[in-house]
Formats: structure tokens, C-alpha cells, sequence
């Protein structure tokens, strides 16, 4: 089987290609010393199977997905770029910049049929597709794993004083997380058999119709287990929205501040924050 | 149209004296409860002496306004209603106002004070004075 | 100055302003006649409910305020009329508490006990709200 001039180019400068993508590579991510070797290491294993791809005879179909070794590679190298807070045009980026070098050589080298141009486009649009697919996923992922954290972050009940818990809601919330407040709600008032319970809104940013909704679950539950419930910080334009829906909150006691909450909480549980003895004055 | 709003201390006082128009009310509506949130206000009194209109409309911007601004942690009261409004207000649905109301803008205030009293937090501006 | 001899108050409808307008009017007229504070609040109070259900569900409509006392009977005569889309079920519309606004509801049935006669007539073409208050002299 004779050598076609692309496969001879490719094979000439294969290390100039390689030293070049690298440089380029390293340039365009602005990476930390620390990891400069691991990267190589993955921009060589990744090179060598892109090129052994080019080499091959053209055909007309072509998935990447059944060529493990590239896959995996391309995969780690998204993974360490996406871990760096690099974008998906960077990752792309990486990818294309040794399309253009490639690309470069080869019209500077031979004649070159319009076949193998084809061929070239083919593998590294392939590429590109896979580079994105493996992105997204890994963000996909990141996300999942940042909500699950949230969740398990964002509903701590605390003990404020004897007979007195606090519930700081902060952020979107939904169903999901409305139902995991309301049952350790639930849980922790009876444990500790609260008589006051403070519902701190400070950190909600929107009060819609189905947060209200479930707000109120919460505080009817909590009244049934027989604990006062006090709503603190909400702002100017909840207060607005939450009428106009019709959302009335009856029985509830509504203040301010956090501060003030405190102070109607420890005088409904009969207790004062005083200063120490002889301190006065 | 702007309606004045008086502040007494932690008491905020608003005094409608003109027939509004649906959109004066909306206007006064957020107005007050901006203050209200602003000062952390912990009393309100509407005093609407001079309204000898009061239709289903403007009973619910009351009535709403007092909601939001219990939401907002102040005590609320509406004073002056006059007979004659009271009286229409009645024969056209029973709870139309539905909110606090005194006599007068002195009573309301009286009535104010004495809730105002009997909070949590006023407990706790006094301890933070010492 | 004998009482028929006042001009009936047309008042066109076009924003919330016109309300307050047409309020002041039927109150106006009503207090010339020489009915009390009450009825001239109830005429009031009537007038402002249907010329914003003008505005709020028509957005154009007119209002008409006349003297029709006679010799024997003080009475104002108040038609708000539109070219509106109509009120879809009148029988609903004029049950308390029901609400399409999210207000309180009771806004038709209201007004229909503050006066002595109501009269509705609802088309797709537009709604023509007759009321009358009247009082012997």
C-alpha cells in the first residue's frame, strides 16, 4: 500500500505538530506549573490517536464513541479543563487548534486531495461533537452534585434558645426541598418541644404562590404540634405579593427582622436577654 | 398624587384627604409599605376621616395594605371611618374592612401604643440602649 | 329653581380618573335633590363600582346621570353603559363573593342592594346597567 502525501506529512511532522499543539495548548489555558505534566501526558495519549485516526483510509461513516482509548482521553482532558473553570469554548478550542495546525502543514507541504480535506473536516467535526457531549455531561454532573449538596446544605434547623428553634430559609424553594424543611421541621419541634419556632425569610429571593403555599403547610403542621410560629424578614415586595395572591397568614406573628423575631420569641417563652449582674449602667 | 406620610418615632401615620383614583391608591399602597420596611415601622394608622367614598375597590387596597404591612411586622389601624361609609360598606358585603379600626386618628394611635407595648421587640430596643 | 330643570351629566369612560369624575357627579345631583348622606354615600358608592367595571373590563364605556324626579318622587336615574365583550354569565356575576378580578366579589351583588332598582342588560355586543334611586318628597 503506497503512502499517500497526507499520510507522509503526517507522518513527517508528527512531532513539530506535537510540540506545537502543546505550546498552543498551554497558551490558551493560562494553567498552574502543578499540572502541566499531567496535561501533557493526556495531550500526547489524546494526539496519538487522533493522528492514528487521520491515517486511516477515509469511509464514509465515521463514530468516535467506539474508539475507547480517544474517548477516554478526550474525556479526562474535558474533566481537567471543566475542573479549572475553563468554558466549553476553551475545551473546543483545544480540539480545533490542531485542526488549523494540521490543516496548516498539509497546505503547505503537497498536494493534497480534496478527499482527504474531507476526511479531516469529518474526523475533527466528530470531534468537536464529542468534546461538547463530554462538557456538558461533566457539567451536568457538577450540577446534580451541587443541588444534592444544597439540599442536604440548606435545612438546618437550630436550637436558638430552650423551647425556641429557628428555621434561616435561603434561596429557591421548591417542592422537593419544601417537603425535606417541613419534615425536619417537624422533627426537630417535637424533639425538642418547641414553643416558639422562628421561620427566618431573609434569603428567600421570590415568594410566588407555590412557595407560599408550602410555607403555610409548614406553619399549619407546626401549630398543630402546638408551637407559635414567628415569620421574620420578609421584604417589601414579598409582603405585596403575598397579599395579592390572597395568602393570609392568620395566627402567625410577622416582624421585620430576624432581631425582633428573636425578642418575640423569648418573650412568648417567658425569657429575656439581660445584662450580667452589676454591669448595668 | 402624593399622599403624605407622617413619621412619629416608629409610628407612621397617613392621612387620605382627597378621593383617589384607583391608581393614587396602588401608588399609596406601595408608598407606605416601602416606608414601613424602611424604618422597620412598628405601627401604622390610616386615617380616612375625609373618604365619604369607599367602594369594594378601595376596601380591599385597605384591607390589603393592612396585611402587607402586619406581614412587615407593624401593628396597623384604620381610623374615621364614617357612618354613612360604614353604613354602605355593610349593605354591600359583610367584612368588606375587614381590618382594625378606631374612632378617631387619637384613638388609633392609643390603641397603637398599647399593642406596640405589649411586643417582644420594643422589650429588645431597650435592652440595647443600656 | 325646580329640580327637573337640572341637565343630565353625561361622563365618558376611557381611565381610573373618570371614576372619581362620575362619583362626584351621581353624589352632586343627589345632594341637590335634597337626599341624605346615606343615599347620596349609596349612589356614590354604586356609581364607582360599575364605572370601574367599565374601565377594569371594557376599558371605554359612558355614564349618564339624570334628574327624572317627579311631583311626587325625588329620583335619580344612572345608566353605565359599554361596547365591551359582555359579562359571560350574568347569574354568576351577580352571586357574592364571585370574582373574576380576584377582588372581593362584591362588586354586582353590592351595588344591586345600595339601590332601589338595577336593571342589567349583557350582550357580546356590550352591557347597559340601569339604577334608580328614588324617595318621596
Amino acid at each position: 500500500m503506497s503512502t499517500t502525501a497526507f499520510q507522509q506529512v503526517l507522518h513527517e511532522q508528527r512531532s513539530a505538530l506535537l510540540t506545537a499543539w502543546i505550546n498552543h495548548v498551554a497558551a490558551l489555558g493560562d494553567q498552574h506549573g502543578s499540572h502541566e505534566h499531567a496535561l501533557d501526558a493526556l495531550l500526547r495519549s489524546l494526539f496519538d490517536d487522533i493522528l492514528g485516526i487521520l491515517e486511516r483510509q477515509p469511509t464514509a461513516t465515521l463514530t468516535l464513541e467506539h474508539e475507547e482509548s480517544l474517548t477516554l482521553a478526550l474525556r479526562q482532558l474535558v474533566g481537567e479543563q471543566a475542573r479549572h473553570g475553563s468554558s466549553a469554548s476553551t475545551c473546543v478550542n483545544v480540539v480545533l487548534t490542531l485542526k488549523h495546525l494540521v490543516s496548516a502543514q498539509l497546505v503547505t507541504a503537497a498536494e493534497v486531495t480534496l478527499a482527504e480535506m474531507s476526511w479531516l473536516e469529518q474526523v475533527f467535526e466528530q470531534l468537536t461533537l464529542l468534546t461538547v457531549t463530554a462538557f456538558v455531561a461533566i457539567r451536568e454532573r457538577q450540577i446534580t452534585q451541587q443541588s444534592l449538596s444544597l439540599l442536604e446544605l440548606s435545612t438546618p434547623v437550630l436550637r436558638l434558645w430552650h423551647r425556641i428553634l429557628l428555621l434561616p430559609l435561603v434561596g429557591v424553594i421548591d417542592t422537593v426541598r419544601a417537603r425535606q424543611i417541613t419534615e425536619s421541621l417537624l422533627e426537630a419541634i417535637a424533639r425538642y418541644e418547641a414553643r416558639v419556632t422562628i421561620l427566618d425569610l431573609t434569603g428567600v429571593p421570590v415568594l410566588d404562590t407555590s412557595v407560599a403555599q408550602h410555607l403555610m403547610k409548614t406553619i399549619d403542621a407546626a401549630r398543630l404540634l402546638g408551637t407559635r410560629v414567628v415569620m421574620t424578614g420578609i421584604s417589601p415586595e414579598g409582603a405585596q405579593t403575598l397579599t395579592k395572591l390572597g395568602i393570609r397568614f392568620a395566627d402567625v406573628i410577622s416582624r421585620a427582622t430576624l432581631r425582633a423575631g428573636i425578642a418575640e420569641a423569648l418573650l412568648l417563652v417567658g425569657q429575656q436577654i439581660a445584662p450580667l449582674e452589676g454591669k448595668r449602667g | 398624587m402624593k399622599i403624605p406620610i407622617l413619621r412619629l418615632e416608629r409610628i407612621l401615620l397617613v392621612s387620605i384627604q382627597v378621593d383617589l383614583t384607583d391608581n393614587d391608591a396602588m401608588q399609596f399602597q406601595s408608598d407606605l409599605v416601602e416606608q414601613v420596611a424602611e424604618i422597620e415601622a412598628l405601627g401604622v394608622a390610616i386615617d380616612i376621616t375625609a373618604l365619604d367614598v369607599v367602594d369594594s375597590y378601595m376596601a380591599r387596597v385597605i384591607n390589603d395594605t393592612a396585611s402587607m404591612v402586619r406581614l412587615l411586622g407593624a401593628e396597623s389601624v384604620i381610623c374615621g371611618v364614617q357612618p354613612f361609609v360604614a353604613l354602605t360598606l355593610v349593605e354591600m358585603g359583610r367584612d368588606l374592612l375587614g381590618a382594625d379600626c378606631a374612632f378617631n386618628l387619637g384613638q388609633g394611635l392609643e390603641i397603637l401604643r398599647t399593642r406596640i407595648a405589649t411586643r417582644g421587640d420594643t422589650r429588645l430596643s431597650e435592652d440595647e440602649n443600656v | 329653581m325646580r329640580m327637573s330643570e337640572l341637565p343630565p351629566a353625561q361622563i365618558p369612560l376611557h381611565e381610573t380618573a373618570d371614576v372619581v369624575t362620575a362619583r362626584r357627579a351621581a353624589r352632586e345631583l343627589c345632594e341637590q335633590l335634597g337626599f341624605g348622606k346615606a343615599d347620596q354615600t349609596r349612589l356614590a358608592t354604586a356609581v364607582s363600582e360599575l364605572t370601574r367595571n367599565v374601565i377594569q373590563y371594557a376599558n371605554h364605556g359612558e355614564c349618564v346621570i339624570e334628574n327624572r324626579s317627579t311631583a311626587t318622587h325625588r329620583c335619580i336615574w344612572v345608566q353605565v353603559r359599554d361596547q365591551g365583550a359582555g359579562i359571560a354569565n350574568l347569574e354568576q356575576a351577580l352571586t357574592d363573593g364571585y370574582s373574576t378580578s380576584g377582588g372581593l366579589g362584591a362588586g354586582l351583588p353590592g351595588t344591586r342592594r345600595l339601590v332601589d332598582q338595577f336593571h342589567i342588560e349583557s350582550t357580546p355586543q356590550g352591557t347597559c346597567i340601569t339604577i334608580v334611586l328614588t324617595k318621596p318628597l
